[in-house]
């Protein structure tokens, strides 16, 4: 106890020391914040009270609720019968696969079949969706009719098409909100499925974003301030209910997900410059989903409690919606958050094209952006430099699928560009389903009709399974000599000749013994 | 206790620095720009995806401000669908040449026609284009006739029932309004140029 009295004296004194040697400093101060929840600035419209019971509360921003797409067969119909190519026959199995009570996972096994079939859904047949989305006919999607939503004017103009925020401030540009803000599993009144999963991945350290506002008048108001945000690679700590511990330290990199801005504060209200890019960490809940968010023209809004201690936020800027597609997409191949989730990327896909509102591209006449926001929270924390510059870490083994993903993405790109479908390209896992589908209908009594739905082909060794190792054109794990494999990576041994077994003693040896 | 004096120092200089170097931090760079993803590109992209037309095929006559009468004649009769969607593409490059984004289908009614006028619904799914929406007006001609005969999509009758192979010449026209900036995506009869002219390309020729 002693010691440490003694120790906080001496450091006190020390202080003040400084203080007075360094006169310059005496006003300079820095907040540092880790972000503890990322999300899409949605509002939703629904009861207060909603526990995600029915998953389609309708509410004043969706009048008919949350998305519902192939949240059953009938769904699931609509959108087959939309491909003139396919008969009735083929869309009546595919929506309800006969036979399916006799398989270990009905539900599972019917996800997977709708996923492949939902890959292609071009103008004719064997053009894979989620990569050449463009060459589909658009689904149709629910989009919000509230006028009020939150965000910021990006454009300090006051539009027809223009929220209003809750506080009363015309001129809100957030037309993702208006294009997405329906969509099942990001919709809630902060439980939506996937700002949960986006939330808890931080918290359980697939990244870290982090704050820092410093300036030389007063925390709560400074008219020359500064706000940094970043990526951290130090994880986030948690205290003991599994909320965010205060004040642990935090280092900031500067790196491609980093932008520095000049800012004012007003009674602890504070407001960024526009910049004409906003880098941060990008909103994932996998890491093959983590990046630069990049946004075009983007600021801040920062409202930081008196006690300095927390603190909501909005950012805001223009972002490239055809990024937005795939970094949304692909988080595996389109379908799979399809049909669980009951969305339809293919329908977001033109609802982004639709709603573009900003980045005008002189050469095509058309916007190649669209306003979106995102909503945090921050908790105090230290945010300082690192010792030595240092690079955004990269996790090894998920490098392949991360190449996958931006693979995809760069074909998408093109197609897109060039109008010419693209083929979905080898490393990216699960596209269509396969293989998986292949391994769960080994049951399934109509499993030869379901082989003949359109799926992507690589050559032997190139595709891969679920966990990047390399498959042949059926779908088995092989080696690097083509050899198959079972599931586990062990040879498949050759079938070993059956040996006669006889409980009995051989006739003949008995025989010679009675001799 | 030197021990924790020193320590002590050391901590409260490493927070003096800290102050100071944050305050007014030289080594600060403004945000950085990563080269956006950029795809690879083949002469071969640029190739047109759809033949040109032959002189006449396709006309396209200013009747306002922003509105168009459009026609695609022909003399080989091949599908109805065909044929349409070569005009609902014509439509949408129109629109991107003219700089607008979006046109809406004006519909060729008479009170006679039985056909239900789609209705817009704001609460309902939101499309880029609903290509059941977009139906021109024919006129053709027989070998058996050299009268001009019509065809309305609203008339509730059905579609040429003459048979194509004695079809000898063909006009599939449309009205069309140009539009900018954000698309009425309530409205039924809109459609998205971009949109519905990247559907089609890969899919439309002109007639012969």
């Amino acid at each position: 106890m002693k010691m440490s009295r003694a120790l906080l004296a001496f450091a006190a004194a020390t202080a003040l020391t400084c203080s007075a040697a360094l006169p310059a400093a005496a006003d300079t101060w820095t907040r540092g914040f880790v972000v503890s929840a990322y999300e899409y600035a949605f509002r939703y419209g629904g009861r207060p009270d909603f526990t995600r019971g029915g998953e389609i509360e309708p509410g004043v921003d969706c009048p008919r609720g949350s998305t519902t797409h192939f949240a059953n067969p009938d769904q699931t119909r609509i959108a087959l019968a939309r491909q003139k190519w396919r008969s009735q026959q083929d869309i009546d199995w595919i929506a309800a696969p006969p036979g399916l009570d006799q398989v270990r996972d009905p539900g599972q096994v019917r996800r997977y079949i709708w996923r492949r079939a939902l890959a292609y859904r071009g103008y004719k047949r064997g053009i894979e969706t989620y990569t050449n989305p463009w060459a589909a006919d658009d689904p149709g999607q629910p989009q919000v009719t509230s006028r009020i939503a939150d965000g910021l004017n990006l454009d300090g103009n006051v539009g027809p098409n223009d929220f209003v925020s809750p506080g009363g401030e015309k001129g809100v540009d957030n037309a993702l909100y208006r294009a997405w803000g329906c969509d099942a599993p990001w919709r809630g009144n902060g439980n939506a499925p996937y700002a949960l999963a986006v939330r808890d991945s931080m918290l359980f350290g697939l990244y870290t974003m982090v704050l820092r506002v410093s300036g030389n008048q007063d925390p709560m108001n400074d008219s020359d301030a500064t706000v940094e945000i970043g990526y951290s690679p130090d994880k986030i700590v948690r205290d003991s209910r599994g909320g965010i511990a205060a004040d642990y330290s935090y280092r900031i990199l500067k790196s491609t997900q980093y932008t520095k801005l000049k800012a004012k504060i007003t009674n602890g209200a504070v407001e960024t410059e526009h910049v004409e890019h906003l880098h941060m960490p990008r909103i994932a809940y996998v890491y093959h989903m983590t990046g630069d968010m990049d946004l075009t023209k983007g600021k801040m809004r920062l409202d930081i409690a008196h006690d300095g201690l927390s603190g909501t936020g909005l950012i805001g800027g223009y972002k490239n919606w055809r990024d937005l597609y795939a970094e949304a997409a692909f988080v595996n191949d389109g379908g799979g958050l399809d049909v669980t989730r009951y969305e339809d990327h293919v329908a977001l896909y033109f609802a982004l094209r639709r709603n573009a509102d900003g980045m005008y591209n002189e050469m095509t006449g058309q916007y190649d952006g669209i306003s979106t926001a995102f909503r945090i929270k921050m908790s105090s924390a230290f945010v300082v430099d690192p010792d030595k510059p240092m690079e955004i870490p990269i996790v090894a083994g998920e490098q392949w699928r991360m190449k996958g993903t931006e693979a995809n993405k760069a074909a998408f790109i093109k197609g897109a560009k060039t109008r010419i479908p693209q083929n979905p390209p080898p490393g990216v896992s699960q596209t269509a389903a396969f293989p998986t589908l292949e391994r769960a209908m080994k049951d399934l009594p109509s499993r030869d009709f379901f082989l003949t739905l359109d799926r992507p082909h690589w050559p032997d060794g190139v595709g891969v399974d679920t966990y990047g190792n390399p498959i042949d054109d059926d779908g088995d794990r092989i080696d690097s000599r083509g050899n198959k494999l079972d599931e586990r990576g062990n040879p498949l041994t050759p079938p070993q000749p059956q040996h006669q077994v006889s409980n009995g003693a051989p006739a003949t040896v008995a025989t010679g013994q009675e001799r | 206790m030197k021990r924790s004096i020193a320590t002590g120092v050391a901590l409260v200089a490493l927070c003096a620095l800290a102050g100071i170097s944050l305050a007014a931090d030289p080594t600060a760079t403004p945000a950085l720009t990563p080269a956006p993803a950029k795809p690879a590109q083949a002469s071969s992209d640029n190739l047109p995806l759809v033949p040109p037309a032959k002189p006449g095929v396709f006309t396209a006559t200013k009747m306002g401000s922003d509105q168009f009468h459009l026609v695609v004649a022909g003399h080989k009769f091949t599908t109805q669908s065909d044929i349409e969607k070569y005009l609902t593409y014509r439509a949408a490059e129109l629109t991107m040449e003219q700089k607008a984004s979006w046109f809406t289908f004006v519909e060729s009614r008479t009170k006679a026609d039985t056909a239900p006028v789609p209705q817009r619904d704001p609460a309902g799914l939101r499309y880029s284009f609903r290509m059941e929406y977009f139906r021109p007006v024919w006129r053709y001609k027989t070998s058996s006739s050299p009268v001009w005969k019509s065809w309305s999509p609203f008339a509730g009758a059905a579609f040429i029932t003459d048979g194509p192979k004695i079809i000898t010449d063909f006009e599939v026209s449309a009205d069309i309004v140009l539009h900018k900036g954000q698309m009425d995506d309530v409205n039924p009869l809109a459609f998205e140029a971009g949109a519905v002219s990247d559907l089609l390309i890969n899919q439309v020729s002109p007639p012969e």
